[in-house]
């Protein structure tokens, strides 16, 4: 016992080790890009007004948030206020930083949480079916949709969804959170609300899954163990689950980790194409109106994700195979 | 392991089967609990940080209001004061208090107005109070607007919505406090805003007691919970909007606006500063397709920058809906433009051929920019389109033509002042194209400063004659606005709205809503 | 893409036929009909906006009257010319640097290294978009943001082959018999890497086809008035609900479809393939 726990603060403590230079050079990547960018933040903050306000102001404006001040000095300001755990205030928002992420992660993760349960349910279950039906019309049908859906692009995907399950069979909210006129949120609500998008998330994301999980079951189910244990006539579903599942369930882990980018990815077109109000669909909002304080703040909640996922997947591995030591990245 | 997949599928069964359609919530029609759906979110309810300045907020009121019909009414103010002069006195009514309990004084409205003027706000809509010096509150029930300089149309300013003396800009921003019919219960942000009626209004309280503002920036998310029944009344573009038009139930309202889109041309450019060539495509554009394609029938074809329908409008300024390409091709060929072997027209050795940019986020403009393009190319000249973000746009818009939009109905002054004086040429989005006709100057500089109506009146009349004749725009088109409205109600009015309506316009005059008998 | 090295399963030996035919059909629309029938971008016929698919217009018309089947197949060139550019330039970035770390080794090796984790861990759409949205929306835009997020797989694939084949006894040979370290490069490993690097870029394409759509669907792509797949399906959005289909499901259709037919050819070259190249094959 003593030996994983020590395992794992060794794991923790190199994976952090390694994070602080990525975090640090990730956002001051973002600083550098955001400053060179031509996009002018202050004409983004006045929207329609800045048709109809004289250059004089916005260069008022300009000077008082400090945006022509060098690049060097507002980044390490924006550290030092980090430390401190100030996060400064959203230009394009009027609001701290901290309170738009607050309000806006709770719903990125549930959606999230709830697709990932979903895409292990599909890709588990259908991988298996597939991979125990090998060369079936199932297994075909199965592979080829694994296919179909990794091709198509999730933002068509969900489109497509809202088209047949809220326009033409009206079943299902074509996007937003909640009923307009409940002033809670509910559950039934939600539940319909995020029914498509989870949905579509999760399917879109399962494939690689579902084919991964059918590639391992069946070169388990080839191996002599399992050749053994069905000539000892145990039955068919002990035979998958006991011993080929949880074999292909070590490598699986490693690479979930290495797929949360791919995540973040597909949460934030979700979020567009439903009108959810997550953080990732903040994101795109924020890049647009160049707000360096939110866009720092995202940039590092991202990689911050993606640092967890994949040690996460580190950890996990520790516990399914104890015999494996893994020290920081490979 | 069909266990396993059995449970999966009864699973989606059990999601789906939540998921059948309820009744349309009763909520959504009674007279208890309204809902909006409406599509962009303020960033802030506090008037002075740019929520709804020229009325119809429901939390805040102004010294005065305006009515659908575009005339100022006194609210927080006694009586409309004239406008003469540099200083403009406002008697505030009595008995006003806040949502607080606290009564409203002079000191409130001062405050107001000068923490918009203050620098260090960084007030978005600073530039439209700039004829203000400073407001002051001479006494408990006087303010005292200090301008500098004559300026007629201060008075449609007055509509800003008031708060309380002292407060926090970005904490009222959150949780508003007003004098208006409705008082501030919650906000759930990227969602929905809640309502409630203010029973000691000033102005009797509204007989809509439950008021919900739900923000769905996508247009069809809203359509679609709209004939879910999940709003009482929305606002869609036309095209999302024509589904409802033959429910029962349901009204669909189009009201015009005075908001507009048009071609701004550079007038030191060699081509399209040549006036023949922006006449002969003032003729060429076929605004009658624009408005049935484009708008799906929820607009007019523009003429000029100020609306038809209000008292400013000049009716001898105006054109066929229909393109003729043949008086435009005449024109041209008059001017010395004549069709090269490639069918563009060439003049001098130059060709006809200019770019015409469009914001690239805006998709009515680029479809608006894709038709002018084809119509110009039918009469023989090129244009070259450029979708660009603002940023690009800017540093090119002497050089480049470009397609924008303005438009208030309260009061000609603004913006045409700043779009057409030749003081203003090349400042920002301001006269862009480096308009510079002393006439027309001369014609704003009066509009700006005679307290006359009769004489405002003529000149901007004169101003839109000389404009149209000059033609450095090519208008386009008005916008309507459509609004479907569930439930009979009686106290909808609708008028000439301006770009920004929001709560503004139709759904702003819900406080006088009631349920028809 | 990940779904390649998944297929083990499948029989090696069955031709892909249909996926073959499909891109070629594909590749040959796009290069020929923009020959046969021009499209002007700019022109638009108001009149016959919104036409439902017909023998005249197969795809239908979208809402400015623009047929939907010639823009998709310009839109198909432009899409698949961007993947292309994005792949090879993405491929040259991780190739160098592969090739840098795997010849040098040691501290440069593990700090290329880590630099290629720390690039891993960006999320790639989010990051596209940053940059994008930095520099005014454009090709080079895209192709500069699918290659800077994902030059690390190439980086990968090369530095473990030079890796492996640093240690094989050619290469010992030709050093002991003077070559230089640039001559052994440029005559025993790059004729190695090439197919490599070849099979690298094919599998990249998809990707960066991905990226260029999703990111003009997010409207920071190409300009909004061009033929891109990705345009088409924002634009179609709005129309979708009124019950216009055909201007959002012909375009994904055409993204679908090539991405398809080159994971299937992908995952038959894998199957043939070396066992020794099975493992990096992992993108």
């Amino acid at each position: 016992m003593e030996a994983r726990a020590v395992t794992w603060l060794r794991i923790i403590g190199w994976r952090l080790v390694f994070s602080v230079p990525l975090l640090l050079a990730v956002t001051f990547g973002m600083f550098v890009l955001a400053k060179a960018s031509p996009f002018d933040p202050v004409r983004q903050y006045l929207g329609d007004r800045a048709m109809v306000t004289s250059p004089e102001i916005m260069a008022e404006i300009r000077a008082n948030w400090g945006v022509d001040r060098p690049l060097l000095e507002q980044y390490t300001t924006w550290l030092g206020n980090l430390l401190q755990g100030e996060l400064g205030e959203s230009r394009s928002l009027r609001l701290p930083v901290t309170q738009v992420i607050g309000e806006r992660l709770g719903w990125t993760l549930l959606v999230v949480g709830c697709a990932l349960v979903v895409m292990l349910a599909i890709g588990l279950v259908l991988g298996t079916l597939a991979a125990w039906r090998r060369d079936s019309w199932l297994d075909r049908a199965l592979t080829g949709g694994a296919f179909a859906t990794e091709a198509a692009p999730v933002f068509w995907v969900g489109l497509l969804a809202i088209w047949v399950f809220a326009v033409s069979l009206g079943w299902l909210p074509a996007g937003g959170l909640t009923d307009a006129a409940a002033t809670e949120v509910t559950f039934t609500g939600l539940l319909r609300h995020l029914t498509l998008p989870v949905l579509v998330l999760a399917v879109s994301q399962s494939s690689w899954l579902l084919l991964y999980v059918r590639e391992s079951v069946i070169g388990v189910l080839r191996e002599d163990f399992v050749l053994g244990a069905r000539a000892r006539g145990l039955r068919e579903r002990t035979v998958l689950v006991r011993h080929a599942l949880r074999s292909a369930l070590l490598p699986f882990i490693t690479i979930m980790g290495a797929r949360v980018p791919e995540l973040v990815t597909g949460v934030i077109l979700v979020e567009a194409v439903f009108a959810l109000p997550g953080v990732a669909g903040t994101t795109i909002k924020a890049a647009l109106a160049v707000d360096f304080p939110l866009l720092a703040a995202l940039t590092l909640l991202a990689t911050i994700a993606v640092v967890l996922g994949n040690l996460l997947a580190d950890l996990a591995y520790t516990l399914a195979d104890p015999r494996v030591r893994v020290l920081g990245v490979s | 392991m069909g266990r396993g997949f059995v449970l999966l599928v009864a699973m989606l069964l059990a999601i789906a089967g939540c998921a059948a359609p309820t009744e349309p919530d009763a909520a959504g029609v009674s007279e208890e609990t309204v809902v909006f759906g409406l599509s962009s979110e303020p960033d802030t309810l506090n008037p002075v940080l740019g929520y709804s300045p020229d009325g119809g907020s429901l939390i805040f009121d102004g010294l005065l209001r305006r009515t659908p019909d575009l005339k100022l009414h006194p609210a927080l103010a006694e009586s409309v004061p004239d406008a003469v002069g540099t200083e403009i006195t406002f008697t505030l009514r009595q008995g006003v208090t806040f949502h607080d309990g606290r009564p409203l004084t002079a000191e409130d409205v001062a405050y107001t107005y000068n923490q918009v003027l203050a620098p260090e706000n960084n007030s978005p809509i600073r530039g439209d109070y700039a004829a203000i010096e400073k407001v002051e509150a001479s006494d408990e029930r006087t303010v005292v607007f200090h301008l500098k300089h004559p300026y007629a149309p201060v008075l449609q300013r007055a509509t800003l919505g008031v708060i309380p003396a002292g407060s926090d800009l970005a904490a009222l921003g959150n949780a508003p406090v007003g004098t208006g019919p409705y008082t501030f219960t919650s906000w759930t942000k990227g969602d929905k805003i809640a309502l409630t009626a203010n029973e000691k209004y000033w102005n009797g309280a509204p007989a809509i007691r439950s008021l919900v503002l739900a923000y769905t920036s996508d247009d069809n998310a809203r359509a679609t919970r709209m004939a879910a029944g999940e709003f009482t009344a929305t606002e869609l573009p036309p095209k999302a909007a024509a589904r409802f038009k033959d429910q029962e139930g349901v009204t669909v309202h189009e009201t015009p606006s005075a908001d507009y889109r048009g071609i701004m041309f550079p007038m030191k450019h060699p081509v399209t500063g040549d006036r023949a060539i922006r006449k002969a495509l003032d003729l060429a554009v076929d605004r009658e397709a624009m408005v049935s394609a484009i708008l799906a029938g929820a607009g007019s074809p523009a003429f000029g920058p100020v609306v038809p329908g209000t008292d400013w409008h000049n009716p001898a300024v105006t054109g066929s809906a229909r393109p003729d390409t043949e008086a435009a091709g005449r024109l041209l060929d008059e001017a010395g433009w004549k069709a090269g072997p490639d069918g563009i027209r060439v003049k001098d050795g130059t060709a006809a051929r200019f770019t015409l940019m469009y914001p690239a986020g805006d998709s009515l403009r680029k479809e608006l920019a894709l038709a002018f393009a084809s119509d110009a190319k039918r009469i023989g000249i090129d244009i070259q389109l450029a979708g660009l973000e603002w940023e690009a746009i800017d540093p090119r818009m002497d050089t480049d033509a470009l397609i924008m939009g303005f438009g208030t109905p309260y009061d000609p002054d603004h913006t045409n002042y700043e779009l057409f004086h030749s003081a203003y040429a090349g400042q920002g989005y301001f006269n862009p194209g480096h308009y510079d006709n002393p006439e027309v100057d001369r014609l704003l500089e009066t509009g700006r400063e005679t307290a006359d109506q009769a004489a405002r009146e003529k000149a901007y009349h004169e101003f839109q004659q000389v404009i149209s004749d000059d033609a450095p725009w090519v208008y386009l088109v008005y916008l309507k606005h459509v609004y479907v409205v569930r439930g009979s109600w009686t106290g909808l009015e609708t008028g000439i709205e301006a770009h920004e309506h929001a709560t503004a316009g139709l759904l702003g005059t819900v406080p006088g809503w009631k349920p028809a008998p | 893409m990940a779904a390649v090295e998944a297929t083990a399963g499948r029989r090696p030996g069955r031709r892909p036929v249909l996926a073959v035919a499909t891109l070629a059909v594909l590749v040959l629309a796009a290069l020929v009909v923009p020959l046969v029938a021009q499209l002007d971008q700019q022109l638009v016929d108001l009149r016959s906006a919104g036409l439902p698919p017909s023998l005249a217009h197969p795809f239908g018309t979208d809402e400015v009257g623009r047929d939907v089947l010639l823009r998709s197949i310009y839109g198909l060139r432009v899409s698949m010319l961007v993947g292309l550019v994005a792949a090879v330039v993405s491929v040259v970035i991780g190739g160098l640097v592969g090739l840098v770390a795997g010849t040098l080794g040691g501290l440069v090796d593990r700090l290329l290294m880590r630099v290629v984790d720390g690039f891993n861990s960006l999320p790639h759409l989010l990051f596209g978009v940053f940059i994008v949205a930095m520099f005014a929306p454009s090709p080079t835009a895209v192709v500069v943001a699918v290659a800077v997020t994902h030059w690390t797989t190439a980086a990968r694939i090369v530095r473990s082959e030079v890796l492996s084949l640093r240690g094989r006894p050619f290469v010992d040979a030709a050093i002991s018999g003077g070559s230089t370290r640039a001559r052994v490069i440029r005559r025993h490993f790059l004729p190695n890497l090439a197919p490599h690097l070849l099979l690298a870029t094919v599998l990249m394409i998809p990707h960066a086809i991905w990226h260029e759509t999703a990111l003009s669907f997010l409207g920071l792509g190409l300009p909004p008035h061009m033929a891109s797949l990705g345009n088409m399906i924002n634009d179609g959005q709005r129309s979708l609900l009124a019950g216009d289909w055909w201007s959002s499901l012909f375009p994904g259709l055409l993204i679908l479809l090539p991405t398809l037919a080159l994971s299937a050819l992908a995952q038959h070259v894998r199957d043939r393939a070396n066992p020794r190249w099975r493992s990096e094959l992992v993108l």
